[in-house]
């Protein structure tokens, strides 16, 4: 093994295995014991995975031997696929994410979930989550990759329905689920459709093939292009996909952070980045659809991109969940990465996303920490003045809020630049979108802090809070470092050696800080402009507020952004009228055409005639079944014995 | 003598012992049954372990029968069947674990169900024709006995005789074709391997093909539930004994498709070739419709029985395809398919057992009384639609991948039923059973989780099984791959052209011959 490092990246991958079945079949009576297992597990999965930091230094990718999983036929038609790892700088930064992030989510659980039933459970999930999504993350085929993808889908069921007893848990993992499937209807149709075309489910070999000939997926390329973003759309809770992810907030807090913030959410934009080269082939689509002539696939995906970021942002701003408000701040972020992705710029795509992951574990574990310390309190406007009660709970969120804001000399204010300066080269309408989004998130992430934190306490439950266990803020202060510095550290210079970044960065340290405003000018003032504006609205309207001023100034605007734009409301009733009116059609059909008349014929004549053969049979079955064998060996006898 | 003689005489030397033992000793009776299924099970285990992928018909024996009409006893394996005997040897000392919830008659009802396991392996091992449909029909029929003696529901005689008809009539149908096919091949033999080979040098005239591949096509199609002549699954499932439903819809209804495959294909390549596409159309209709039909099921067994009719349309759409993967992804299918079917059959009538009832809306919580049973129905249902880890999962992508070429459009609405409708009603049976609060008429009875090891051991069993070949899926298609080569190289070799790739590797190559061409122009 010692001659080979590079077979430790197996172990990287396996040990949350090993710790999810160890879990599962032997400690799940010991509580303390499981959750040990699995923080060990995740930890000495970020160790391993520092030591492929190291160990990858300058080169491009380390060669992990693959094992051959499923060989079927040679040449055209056939279907090879293996289970490989592919460790280079896109997948060793996320597995870091994965990792570190996890790490430090796992041991906040052990404080949050103390005392709960299903302790070793809780467990077992998440080291089944860790697994799937480092397959993901590892992955170095399609089908490899959807294999995981739908583990990391399981997972996440089984997390958001942890508290399957309450019945909105139950429904909320339902839905996640149903909805990501249907993402991966078009992800799984789109690596079929690409393997048909190419022949290889293997990235390297469509790469490489692309890379040669541009022109390799024909007329399909753009259609295969938009049937894997299908799975992006459903795992990184695109519009019109976007649905699931507010009521996946049922799980519990740890796991919001760990799964619908920071890294299965992210498997979306980290895939688009991993298969960006489907989507560089030559646009072109098959005659029979004539709406797609002249679109390439990146143009919709940065559209859908936007208007996601746009729409979720919009929703933020009305949601008096502090855990939902979270969550479509995380839906916003990710379709800056997915528009980002759709400007051609996957680099910029993999900062925020990292930096994002940063911050946004950071926020969930601010917020798992306060609805702890208010007994289980999520509605802001029954908190307010926690400031004092949860000073290190109050002050990581706030280092949190600013880096989501984008304000510098955090890590979001680089991420995000990154991207508004692409947006602003490429395409203005999306700029401006993004730009507007800025200026709402400053907006609901300060009207946040201010309802919650700020003013005086609103309930009782929030008068008598306290701060929670060291084992719970210390993740929250470990998490805030990279919050803080993860911009000027040179994530983008590092995922760029795999995404075709050329640029190599030879700015000095502290000149680091103010790149952005002589990069792209521009876009850095409007960003900032934006953190401003946005957070002056918020103080304006919402310091002190005994209540939201908001709905009495834009009516019924303000009702449907409550109401997320009604999309549930819309999906129940489109649902109801084509799959439910289907499915009712074929009931229908079965029972009475098919069961009914068909059967109920054959009945009345084979009735019929039994009435008539029964003068001399007895009609039980055992005999009709005999006489029926007899007589088709005596006519094969009679038949040719001649 | 070879190791499948031995597979298939133990159920019968156990049904012969459990005989001439007086019917009040009860356990001893028990004991016997499950002694010869689980011995029938090792020896199947071994031989699968034994068995050489690549190696052609392995564990042969041949004894004459009735010589003057060319019927011999002959067994043999090759990688079609090998995996189709463990299956249904593991199944059928499942379904006898799973028979202790019979009170009544248990005598004849162990006496039934072993001569059904015995029939079940026997039709598998058979290469002989006659062998084959003898074994068959000594399988089939205890299945219409037990339904009507020891099933419940206020159905019973009907979905008895639904099924009775059903099954009779696509045995005669088939048999039809058989004997058509004997007789027209012109080798006078009974013997498969013997009747193949001939029928490479001497194909079967055209006209001969396209009439006598629709009789088997749907003779054995309605044994297999091929849409629209599926209507007895769900009922005759619905109505049968557990272990009855566990047999029959796990194991004896793939004899059809085995049949088509190791029959129809070969020997009426080019009747093939003119129906396949239509059965490419005819599998839509169990996986989208009856899907579809599932959704909207209240009743678990009936849901389990659509879902089940459903999965068969994956086999159908892989043999349909003619292709080495979706062939050998349709016989993964057919294995993952049987263990899955006996697993949700058990599982449903164990909770039929505690609770009383199969109404899903009657049920509800049973993950905290029952969390070794919960667990179980989840894995189960994550398995019924495609979970990767379960074998089930890589017999469908093989399926849908290898008729991609031969069919985009059904492939595409196949795609969308086996991700989508099916996770519909699978979610929804777990939502409705196990996940949220336990409902209130539950609270009166006394519910038990299958707790003792002896319990636990069929549903441990069947999952086991299911995630080894799921997480190491070469143990299957290693073996399967070099059958379904020699069969698909006759399949193909007929004097039709196969069904031209439409959406290919052929077709990107003529785009960029294509595009060469403006470019100089």
């Amino acid at each position: 093994m010692f001659d080979r490092p590079e077979n430790l990246a197996w172990l990287i991958l396996l040990l949350p295995l090993f710790s999810a079945v160890a879990i599962m079949l032997f400690t799940s009576k010991l509580s303390k014991l499981s959750a040990r297992i699995s923080i060990a597990a995740v930890v000495a999965s970020f160790a391993l995975s520092l030591v492929f930091f190291v160990l990858l230094g300058q080169t491009e990718t380390i060669q992990v031997p693959a094992i051959n999983w499923i060989n079927v036929g040679t040449g055209p038609g056939a279907l090879s696929v293996e289970i490989g790892l592919k460790v280079d700088h896109l997948s060793l930064l996320m597995m870091l994410i994965v990792t570190g992030v996890g790490s430090l989510i796992h041991i906040y659980s052990y404080g949050y979930m103390q005392g709960d039933r299903s302790f070793s459970r809780y467990f077992a999930s998440l080291s089944l989550f860790t697994f799937s999504m480092l397959g993901i993350v590892l992955a170095n085929n399609f089908f490899q990759m959807f294999v995981f993808w739908e583990l990391v889908g399981i997972s996440s069921y089984l997390l958001i329905g942890f508290w399957y007893e309450k019945p909105s848990a139950a429904d909320a993992a339902k839905k996640a689920f149903l909805t990501n499937r249907l993402g991966d209807f078009g992800f799984l149709l789109g690596i079929i459709m690409i393997w048909g075309l190419v022949g290889s489910v293997q990235f390297d070999h469509i790469q490489q093939r692309l890379a040669t000939n541009p022109g390799a997926l024909g007329v399909y390329s753009t259609l295969a292009g938009l049937l894997i973003f299908c799975g992006a759309m459903g795992k990184s809770a695109q519009f019109p996909l976007h649905v699931w992810l507010p009521d996946a907030m049922e799980g519990p807090t740890p796991v919001s952070a760990l799964i619908h913030a920071a890294t299965m959410v992210a498997a979306g934009v980290y895939m688009l980045c991993r298969a960006f080269f489907v989507f560089q082939a030559t646009p072109a689509a098959p005659v029979w659809f004539p709406w797609l002539q002249g679109v390439s696939a990146l143009h919709v995906v940065a559209w859908i991109g936007g208007i996601t970021a746009l729409l979720a942002a919009l929703m933020a701003v009305q949601q008096n969940d502090i855990k939902r408000i979270l969550a479509y701040s995380t839906l916003s972020q990710l379709g800056y990465m997915v528009m980002s992705v759709g400007l051609s710029g996957p680099a910029h795509a993999m900062f925020h996303l990292t930096t994002h992951a940063f911050f946004k574990a950071l926020l969930f574990l601010g917020a798992g920490s306060v609805i702890y310390a208010v007994h289980h309190e999520q509605d802001i406007w029954r908190m307010g003045g926690l400031r004092e009660k949860l000073p290190i709970t109050f002050w990581t969120f706030l280092l949190g809020t600013l880096a989501l804001c984008g304000l510098p000399p955090f890590s979001g204010f680089y991420s995000k630049d990154a991207i508004l300066g692409n947006a602003r080269h490429q395409n203005t309408g999306l700029f401006i979108i993004g730009v507007f989004v800025a200026i709402l998130t400053t907006f609901y992430m300060f009207r946040l802090i201010f309802v919650a934190f700020l003013g005086s306490s609103r309930s009782e439950a929030s008068s008598h809070a306290h701060e929670s266990p060291r084992i719970m803020t210390w993740p929250l202060i470990a998490l805030a470092v990279p919050t803080v510095i993860g911009g000027i550290i040179g994530i983008e210079q590092f995922v760029g050696k795999n995404l075709g970044v050329a640029e190599e960065s030879h700015v000095a340290f502290m000149d680091r800080f103010t790149e952005p405003f002589n990069h792209a000018p521009l876009a850095a003032i409007a960003g900032l402009g934006a953190v401003l504006f946005g957070g002056l609205l918020a103080y304006a309207l919402y310091a002190n507020a005994p209540r939201d001023p908001l709905p009495g100034m834009i009516g019924w605007f303000a009702k449907a952004m409550r109401n997320r734009f009604y999309f549930d409301e819309f999906y129940d009733w489109l649902i109801a009228r084509t799959q439910g009116a289907l499915s009712n059609f074929a009931q229908i059909i079965d029972q009475w055409i098919i069961g009914g008349l068909f059967i109920k014929g054959i009945h009345g004549t084979t009735e019929f005639a039994g009435r008539a053969l029964r003068l001399a049979q007895s009609g039980s079955l055992q005999t009709y079944s005999f006489l029926f064998a007899a007589g088709a060996a005596l006519l094969l006898f009679l038949f040719f014995k001649t | 003598m070879s190791i499948l003689t031995y597979i298939i005489a133990c159920p019968f030397v156990g049904a012969l012992l459990v005989l001439c033992v007086p019917r009040n000793y009860r356990f001893v009776i028990r004991t016997i049954a499950l002694s010869a299924a689980f011995l029938s099970m090792v020896l199947a285990i071994r031989a699968f372990a034994a068995f050489s992928a690549g190696g052609g018909y392995q564990f042969t024996q041949q004894n004459n029968w009735v010589q003057d009409l060319g019927i011999t006893y002959h067994v043999g394996a090759d990688g079609l069947n090998i995996g189709l005997i463990l299956m249904g040897a593991i199944v059928g000392f499942a379904a006898t674990c799973m028979a202790r919830e019979i009170k009544e008659r248990d005598k004849e009802f162990y006496l039934l169900l072993l001569i059904m396991t015995g029939g079940i392996l026997g039709a598998f091992a058979s290469l002989d024709l006659f062998l084959f449909y003898f074994f068959h029909e000594l399988a089939l029929i205890p299945t219409f006995i037990m339904i009507g003696v020891w099933g419940r529901g206020e159905n019973k005689n009907y979905a008895a005789f639904n099924i009775t008809l059903y099954l009779t009539a696509g045995a005669l149908i088939a048999l039809i074709g058989l004997i058509a096919l004997y007789l027209t091949s012109g080798a006078r033999t009974f013997d498969i391997v013997a009747m193949t080979a001939y029928v490479k040098t001497h194909p079967i005239s055209l006209a001969n093909q396209n009439f006598i591949f629709p009789l088997l096509l749907f003779g054995f199609g309605i044994l297999v539930s091929l849409w629209p002549f599926h209507t007895w699954a769900p009922l005759g499932y619905g109505a049968a004994p557990t272990s009855t439903a566990m047999l029959h819809a796990g194991v004896l209804k793939k004899f059809g498709l085995y049949g088509l495959i190791r029959i129809a294909l070969p020997l009426l390549p080019d009747g093939a070739h003119s129906w396949l596409h239509v059965v490419a159309f005819l599998c839509l209709g169990n996986i989208i419709y009856c899907g579809l039909v599932a959704m909207r099921q209240r009743d678990l067994n009936l849901l389990i029985g659509n879902s089940s009719v459903a999965h068969m349309g994956f086999v159908f759409l892989g043999i349909a395809s003619l292709s080495l993967v979706g062939v050998t992804g349709a016989v993964v299918v057919m294995i993952a398919h049987g263990l899955l079917a006996a697993l949700t059959f058990a599982l449903s009538g164990y909770l039929y057992q505690q609770t009383g009832t199969s109404d899903m809306g009657k049920m509800g919580g049973l993950m905290r009384p029952m969390p070794f049973i919960g667990a179980a129905l989840v894995m189960a249902m994550m398995a019924g639609c495609g979970l990767p880890g379960f074998a089930n999962f890589i017999g469908e992508a093989m399926v849908l991948f290898g008729s991609w070429n031969a069919f985009p459009l059904p492939t595409t609405l196949a795609v969308w039923g086996g991700l989508v409708i099916g996770a519909v009603y699978m979610l929804r049976a777990i939502r409705a059973i196990v996940h949220g609060p336990v409902v209130e008429t539950q609270t009166q009875v006394k519910l038990t989780d299958a707790v003792s090891l002896w319990r636990k051991t069929p549903f441990a069993l069947l999952i086991v099984t299911l995630l080894i070949f799921g997480i190491y899926p070469s143990l299957l298609t290693d073996k399967i791959k070099p059958a379904a080569e020699s069969i698909l190289a006759m399949a193909n070799g007929g004097t039709v052209v196969p069904a031209k790739a439409r959406i290919s590797a052929g077709s990107a190559a003529a785009f960029e011959a294509k595009s060469a061409e403006l470019k100089t122009h």
